[in-house]
């Protein structure tokens, strides 16, 4: 069952994608802070990291950057959540070496979209 | 001037009531719709009112029948204030609980004796801005927050770089000339920690200083200025020693003015940006 470590403060994005993904397939780890979310990336190297750009004490991009620096997350895929505009999102993914984006609201089919595409 | 009273059932109660953990969490409440919403653990808002000089007995929760619906807070600093943080729950907006925490904290400037009011509003939020038009705020100029992501600087380091600690890099604030935000004002460097400073000295002549702080995976709080010379050209030398030496250390940089002369330089240098804020003065 592939794994996939969303990391996000907001319970009502975390519900929904805890329960999409689940129904679907697949097994769902939640930190709920960028310090933790950076913790159980290398601890239980996931398939796939969900990663939300505005977190409440590293912000995503921060983030990111750790995950790709360290060798034991450098490759796995992340797809940011964010409620920026397209471009700047498309901006900070290239910019930060992740694998693609996902606007809020999220909506349940672009999430089942992005996750199976980057887990291929 | 005094401000006309308010019709507003609202209760504003002075934030210094309430715990950090309260305040973090109304605030995080409050802009969990936002564009870029900056959320916030305990620790961050405590270094936010330290940083920012925020004076928590003249900020202000709005409450009605015991639930928090808002706030807003004020910081305070020698002739000047800065309306931040204000911000109401969605669920909450469009009866006035903006309106009435904006004219509170416009009120406990004036009872402090100040007169000038600064803020910034994100760009494209157009109801804050639209409500700080109506308080009589004007728009001073439009602020780039930059990102960029660790790595090596795209060109070699060049000129005759010099490091500072602390002391020496708050010294070099007082050159400046003129008001910048109140994120970047001398207040806020002197506030926190781990601050530093770097002086590059080209061959023709040119010289100029960058400011910043250095926090365990993020560069930030630039303040950069050119003394003599091609501010892109300083800018691009200062920048590159900066990112030779702390190539493993993300950046970020908040309120860069959109007509800084050196911001040239930070995009060769890879910078992106991430949002856009408009300074407002009242």
């Amino acid at each position: 069952m592939p794994r996939v470590l969303l990391i996000e403060d907001i319970e009502d994005n975390v519900l929904l994608v805890e329960r999409v993904l689940t129904a679907n397939g697949y097994e769902v780890l939640h930190a709920p802070d960028g310090e933790t979310g950076l913790q159980m990336a290398t601890d239980e190297r996931p398939d796939l990291i969900l990663l939300d750009l505005g977190l409440p004490d590293l912000d995503g991009q921060t983030v990111a950057s750790q995950l790709r620096r360290a060798p034991e997350t450098a490759r796995i895929p992340i797809v940011v959540v964010t409620a920026w505009p397209e471009e700047t999102a498309r901006q900070m993914v290239k910019a930060y070496g992740c694998n693609g984006y996902i606007s809020k609201p999220i909506k349940v089919a672009t999430l089942l979209e992005q996750v199976a595409s980057h887990l291929r | 001037m005094a401000l006309a009273p308010s019709d507003n059932p609202l209760d504003l109660i002075p934030a210094s009531k309430f715990t950090l953990k309260e305040l973090t969490t109304i605030y995080n409440q409050t802009r969990v719709d936002y564009l870029v919403p900056m959320p916030m653990n305990i620790a961050k808002m405590t270094e936010y009112i330290h940083v920012y000089d925020v004076d928590l007995e003249n900020s202000f929760v709005a409450m009605h029948e015991g639930q928090m619906l808002g706030l807003g807070m004020l910081g305070v600093r020698s002739g000047r204030t800065w309306i931040t943080r204000l911000g109401v729950l969605p669920t909450s907006r469009r009866h006035g609980a903006g309106r009435a925490l904006a004219t509170a904290l416009l009120e406990a400037a004036e009872r402090l004796g100040i007169r000038f009011t600064m803020l910034e509003v994100i760009k494209n939020n157009v109801p804050a801005h639209q409500l700080f038009l109506k308080f009589g705020f004007y728009e001073v100029g439009e602020l780039l927050i930059l990102r960029r992501p660790p790595g090596p600087p795209p060109v070699y380091p060049f000129g005759d770089a010099q490091w500072f600690a602390r002391p020496e890099a708050l010294a070099l604030l007082d050159s400046r000339p003129g008001l910048p935000p109140w994120t970047n004002q001398t207040e806020s460097l002197n506030n926190s920690t781990n601050i530093f400073g770097l002086k590059v000295t080209l061959d023709d002549g040119g010289h100029g200083w960058l400011a910043f702080q250095q926090g365990r995976y993020v560069l930030a709080r630039f303040v950069i200025h050119t003394m003599q010379g091609d501010p892109a050209t300083v800018g691009r030398a200062l920048l590159a020693h900066l990112h030779d030496k702390y190539f493993d250390l993300d950046t970020q940089t908040e309120n860069i003015y959109v007509n800084d002369p050196h911001l040239s330089a930070f995009y060769e240098m890879g910078y992106v940006e991430s949002f856009r804020r408009i300074e407002m003065y009242r």
